[in-house]
C-alpha cells in the first residue's frame, strides 16, 4: 500500500512541472519524461521559426499522428510564414496553449503534436491523430434484413458521427466523463440534453467517476465496471454495435456511452424488452413485426424450458404422455447405457462444445466443425446407442431456439439458466421445475437497472409505447417509455 | 459468511430427498389392458394384463427380431393394483397402470354382486385414471384378451383407441368411462351402460331382423376380418350388471341423453310406399334434446323430450321420387319419424317395467325440485318416480336433405 501511495506521489510531482522559458531544458526535460533514448516511436523535431527567429521543437508519437499534416500544416507554415502569433501562422483547425506538463504528457497520448517555442513559456498543442481503425463494417452480430446495416467501429468519431447522422438535433450532446487514473481515457455519453432523467444522468457520471482504476481499455470492460449486480445471471446493461438501435433508445431518453477503442456502444437503463427486442420488429410492418416477435417469445420459452421439461415429464409424469410417444421414447431408450438426465446434459454440453469449438476455430477450419459436430451429435451417437434420437430432437430445438435470442448476455443467460433447470427437473419433476421457473422469475422481476424496474413497463406498469411482447401500430406509440422518466413524455401528438 | 453455510444445508436438502419417485421410462412396462375375471373362490380373482412392447412399431429400433405387440400374462389376486406385483414374478419390468385405456370384465363377474368390491379399488389409487372405459365381454376376460388379435392395428393401444372412439361416433356402444360408472352408481338413480363387447360368434340363433344396428357383440355375421365385436351396451343398475341391450337401443339411449355424444349414423327403414324396399338415412342431432321435468310428490311425475334432429337421405332402391312429389316426401317424413317414436316408446316402456329405472341419466334434470339430498333420497327414483312416469318422447325432424343428387335414374327410361 505505502509503495503504491509513494509512486503516485512521484508521478505527481513530475506532472506538476510548470513549463519553462529555455527549450533546451524543455527538450531534456520532455526526452525524460517520454523515454526518448528507448522509445522509439517518439519523435521530435527541431526548426527555426521564420515569425520570430527562434528555436522551436515538435514533439508527437509518429505512430498515432498524421505525418502529412504536420509537415504542410506546422512545419512548412513555421518556417515560411510571417505573423505575430503561432495560432495565426499554422493551419491546424485545433491548437491549445498549455503550461503544464501533466497536459502535454496527456495530450501526446491523444494522438496531438506539442510545439514548444524557446523563451515561450506556453506550449501549444496541435491535434495531428490519426489513430488507425477499422472502416465501418456491416453489422455481423446484430444483421437485420430489413433496415441499416452499419455497425460502429473503433474509432469514437466514426461512431459519434453514425449517430449524429440520425438524430440532427442540437440538444444531443456528447459529454465526456474522463476515466483511468494512470491512462486517462475518455467515455462519452450521448443524450438528449432536454429529455434525459438528470437523476440518471447524475448516477452515471458518478459511478463513472468513482471508479478508482489504472485504465479501462474499453466499453466492454467498463460495462463490467459499472453494472449493479456483477453476480447476477441476468444483464443490466445493454451493449449494441448497431447505430441505429442507440439512436432510437437516445431519442426515447435513454444514455448511449461510447469509447474509443470499442466497436460498440452500452444504453443504459435497460428492462427485459430491451434485450428480447430487435430493432427489426420495428422496421417492418406491424403484423410481420409482430409475428417475428411471437417466434422469438416462443424460442425464449423452448430454449429455457424445452429440455427441462422432458427431463421432468419422462423422469416423474410418464402418464402425462400420449401413449404413442411414450412407447417411441421408450422404445428408443430400451439400449441406452444413461439415464436421461444424463443423456439431457450430454448433448446439452456436446451442443455448447460445438458452440464454442466453432466461434473459436480459424476461419479455413470452419467447416470441419460442422462435419464433425454434425456427425457426433446426429448419427454416430445415436447409432453406437449412447444417446437415443429424440434427445437429439430437443436439444437441437433448445440449442436453436438460443440462436434466435440475438443479443449475447440474453443468449448466455438463458443457456446458463437452461441447465439450472435441467438439474431442477431431474429433482423432483415438475414441482421443483415450476418452483425454480417461479423463483427465477421473482429474481428477474425486483432486478433494476439503474433504478428501471427489470420487467417495466409491464410490471409495474407505465405510460410508454406499450412495446413489450408485442408493438402497437407505430402511430399510436405516442409517449417515450415512463419508467426512465424523461422530461418530455410526449412524442407524438 | 451465512450464505455458504444455507448454501450447504440446501443442497443436502437435495441430496438427501432429490429424486424421490423418479423411474425411467424403459424400466417400467405399460399396461394398455386390464381384465377382470371371477375364480372359483371367493375374494380371489383373476387379473389379465396385456401389456404394450414399446419395441414394436418403433422405427427408431431397426432390428428387432419378431417379438409380439403385447404380452399378456394372467394372475390371481384380491385387487388390481396388488395383482400387478405378483405379475412382477414373470413381467421383468415395474407394471404401471398409468396408460390404461379399458378393464375387461366378464359378465360372468358383472352380474355378480361382488363386482362391486373388485371395481371400487381402482377409485382410490391415482394411477388409474378416471377415462379407462370399462368393457363387459360374454366370455372370461382372459380369454377376449388372449383371443382380440387385431389384423391391422397390432399395437393394442392403438387398436383400443381407434375401435373405440369410433363405435362411440356411431352411437353403437356407449361412452362408459370409470368416472361415469362411480358417478351413477353413487348417484343412486340411473342405469350405467358398459361397452359390450366379445370375440365368440353366435352361430346358433338366426337374426334376420337385425338390420344394421339391431344386433349386440357376437351376433353380427361376419366374415373375415378381426373376430372381436363390440356392439350395444351392458346394463348396470346399482353397480351389478342386469342386462344386454342392442346397438339401436343404445343409439336411443345416445340421443336421449344430454351427457353423451354421438356424431351420426346411418339407418334404414322400410319405405313407406314400396315396403319390400329399404330407405338409408344420415340421422344427426346438432342441438341437445330439450328435457323438461315436471315433478308432482302425490302424482306421477310428467317427462316430456323434445328431440330436434336432421335427416339425409342416402339411397332410394325404390326409385320412389320422394324429392319431387310432397306428398310422399310428407309420408317419408312423418314414416322416420314415426318409426323413431314407436321404438323409443317401446324402449322407455322396456326401462320402466323391467329395469325400474332409465339410462338416460334423466335423473339430473329432477334434482332441482329437491330441497336437498335426503328429500331426493326419499323420493326414490328407482323405485317411485321412474318406473310411474308419464313419459313423452316427440322427434321433431328439422331438416331433410337428398343428397347431392335430386333425382334418381328413371327405371323406365333406362331399360326402354
Amino acid at each position: 500500500m505505502r509503495i503504491f501511495s509513494r509512486q503516485q506521489n512521484n508521478n505527481s510531482t513530475v506532472s506538476e512541472k510548470k513549463i519553462i522559458g529555455s527549450l533546451s531544458s524543455n527538450i531534456r526535460e520532455m526526452k525524460q519524461l517520454f523515454s526518448y533514448d528507448i522509445n522509439k516511436d517518439f519523435s521530435l523535431r527541431t526548426l527555426t521559426t521564420r515569425f520570430n527567429k527562434r528555436e522551436a521543437c515538435i514533439f508527437y508519437y509518429g505512430s498515432i499522428v498524421d505525418g502529412e499534416r504536420i509537415n504542410l500544416h506546422i512545419i512548412k507554415p513555421l518556417l515560411e510564414n510571417e505573423g505575430d502569433e503561432v495560432s495565426n501562422i499554422v493551419s491546424i483547425e485545433n491548437i491549445e496553449k498549455i503550461k503544464e506538463y501533466e497536459k502535454v504528457v496527456q495530450n501526446i497520448n491523444s494522438g496531438k503534436a506539442i510545439l514548444f517555442i524557446d523563451g515561450d513559456t506556453d506550449a501549444y498543442a496541435m491535434d495531428v491523430a490519426n489513430f488507425q481503425h477499422r472502416t465501418i463494417p456491416t453489422s455481423e452480430n446484430e444483421s437485420v434484413v430489413k433496415g441499416p446495416q452499419d455497425a460502429f467501429t473503433e474509432s469514437l468519431d466514426n461512431n459519434i458521427s453514425l449517430i449524429r447522422k440520425q438524430i440532427h438535433n442540437n440538444q444531443l450532446i456528447n459529454e465526456g466523463v474522463q476515466i483511468g487514473i494512470r491512462s486517462h481515457d475518455e467515455v462519452n455519453l450521448l443524450y438528449l440534453k432536454d429529455l434525459v432523467n438528470q437523476e440518471l444522468l447524475d448516477n452515471i457520471r458518478k459511478r463513472i467517476k468513482e471508479l478508482e482504476v489504472d485504465n479501462v481499455r474499453n466499453i466492454e470492460l467498463l460495462e463490467q465496471y459499472i453494472e449493479e449486480r456483477p453476480y447476477s445471471l441476468i444483464p443490466t446493461i445493454l451493449y449494441s454495435e448497431k447505430p441505429d438501435k442507440a439512436a432510437s433508445y437516445i431519442e426515447d431518453g435513454y444514455i448511449v456511452l461510447l469509447m474509443e477503442s470499442s466497436s460498440a456502444c452500452l444504453i443504459v437503463p435497460v428492462t427485459f424488452w430491451s434485450f428480447f427486442h430487435s430493432p427489426e420488429d420495428r422496421y417492418l410492418r406491424f403484423f410481420y413485426g409482430n409475428f417475428t416477435r411471437t417466434i422469438r417469445f416462443i424460442c425464449l420459452i423452448l430454449s429455457l424450458l424445452v429440455s427441462a421439461a422432458f427431463v421432468a415429464i419422462t423422469n416423474y409424469h410418464s402418464e402425462m404422455l400420449p401413449p404413442d410417444l411414450l412407447l417411441a421414447i421408450t422404445g428408443s431408450r430400451e439400449r441406452v447405457p444413461f439415464p436421461l438426465i444424463m443423456e439431457i446434459l450430454l448433448m446439452e454440453i456436446a451442443f455448447e462444445l460445438i458452440r464454442e469449438a466453432g466461434l473459436r476455430i480459424p476461419n479455413p477450419l470452419g467447416p470441419t466443425i460442422g462435419i464433425v459436430g454434425a456427425l457426433i451429435l446426429g448419427q454416430a451417437a445415436v447409432e453406437a446407442n449412447i444417446i437415443s434420437p429424440i434427445i437429439v430432437i430437443i436439444v437441437a430445438l433448445s440449442g436453436l431456439s438460443s440462436f434466435a435470442l440475438a443479443d449475447l448476455s440474453i443468449n448466455y443467460m438463458v443457456r446458463l439458466m437452461r441447465f439450472i433447470f435441467i438439474m431442477c427437473a431431474g429433482f423432483w419433476g415438475m414441482l421443483s421445475l415450476t418452483a425454480a421457473f417461479f423463483l427465477f422469475f421473482m429474481y428477474a422481476a425486483s432486478i433494476k437497472s439503474f433504478g428501471v424496474p427489470f420487467f417495466s413497463p409491464l410490471s409495474p406498469h407505465y405510460i410508454s409505447t406499450k412495446d413489450t411482447v408485442f408493438r402497437q401500430f407505430i402511430k399510436k406509440e405516442k409517449f417515450r417509455p415512463g419508467y426512465i422518466r424523461p422530461k418530455d413524455l410526449q412524442k407524438k401528438r | 459468511m451465512r450464505y455458504p453455510i444455507l448454501f450447504v444445508v440446501l443442497s443436502f436438502l437435495f441430496l438427501l430427498v432429490g429424486c424421490y419417485d423418479r423411474i425411467e421410462l424403459e424400466k417400467q412396462s405399460y399396461v394398455v389392458v386390464i381384465g377382470v375375471d371371477k375364480t372359483d373362490e371367493r375374494g380371489v380373482y383373476e387379473f389379465t394384463y396385456k401389456i404394450s412392447n414399446p419395441e414394436v412399431g418403433s422405427a427408431s429400433v431397426p432390428n428387432t427380431p419378431d417379438e409380439p405387440a403385447a404380452e399378456i400374462v394372467t394372475v390371481q389376486g384380491s385387487d388390481i393394483l396388488s395383482a400387478t406385483y405378483t405379475a412382477n414374478s414373470i413381467v421383468s419390468k415395474r407394471i404401471t397402470l398409468d396408460q390404461t385405456k379399458v378393464i375387461v370384465t366378464s359378465e360372468e363377474l358383472a352380474r355378480s354382486e361382488d363386482f362391486m368390491r373388485v371395481i371400487q379399488s381402482t377409485s382410490r389409487s391415482p394411477q388409474i385414471r378416471g377415462d379407462i372405459q370399462l368393457v363387459v365381454t360374454k366370455e372370461k376376460a382372459v380369454d377376449f384378451l388372449n383371443n382380440n388379435e387385431p389384423l391391422v392395428e397390432t399395437r393394442p393401444h392403438k387398436y383400443y383407441q381407434f375401435m373405440l372412439t369410433r363405435a362411440i361416433e356411431t352411437g353403437i356402444i356407449p361412452k362408459a368411462t370409470l368416472h361415469r360408472f362411480f358417478q351413477i352408481t353413487e348417484g343412486d338413480a340411473d342405469l350405467f351402460l358398459g361397452i359390450y363387447a366379445t370375440t365368440e360368434m353366435d352361430n346358433n340363433e338366426q337374426h334376420n331382423e337385425g338390420i344394421e344396428d339391431k344386433y349386440i357383440a357376437g351376433e353380427i355375421p361376419q366374415q373375415g376380418g378381426s373376430p372381436t365385436q363390440f356392439m350395444g351396451s351392458a346394463v348396470f343398475k346399482e353397480g351389478q350388471m342386469i342386462d344386454t341391450i342392442d346397438g339401436e337401443e343404445t343409439r336411443l339411449v345416445h340421443m336421449l341423453d344430454k351427457t353423451l355424444r354421438m356424431e351420426e349414423y346411418i339407418a334404414t327403414i322400410p319405405d313407406p310406399i314400396l315396403p319390400e324396399f329399404f330407405v338409408s338415412y344420415d340421422y344427426s342431432q346438432k342441438k341437445e334434446p330439450v328435457i323438461n321435468i315436471d315433478y308432482y310428490p302425490n302424482k306421477p311425475t310428467e317427462i316430456n323430450v323434445h328431440v330436434k334432429f336432421q335427416a339425409e337421405i342416402i339411397a332410394v332402391p325404390s326409385l320412389i321420387p320422394y324429392t319431387q312429389n310432397l306428398e310422399y316426401r310428407k309420408k317419408l317424413e312423418e314414416e322416420i319419424v314415426k318409426r323413431l317414436e314407436d321404438k323409443t316408446e317401446a324402449f322407455i316402456k322396456k326401462t320402466q317395467t323391467e329395469y325400474k329405472s332409465d339410462p338416460f341419466y334423466w335423473s339430473l334434470y329432477i334434482r332441482k325440485h329437491f330441497k336437498d339430498i335426503k328429500e331426493y333420497e326419499k323420493a326414490d327414483w328407482h323405485k317411485n318416480i321412474y318406473p310411474n312416469a308419464k313419459i313423452n318422447v316427440t322427434y321433431e325432424l328439422d331438416t331433410l336433405e337428398f343428397g347431392k343428387m335430386i333425382d334418381d335414374s328413371d327405371l323406365n327410361e333406362v331399360r326402354d
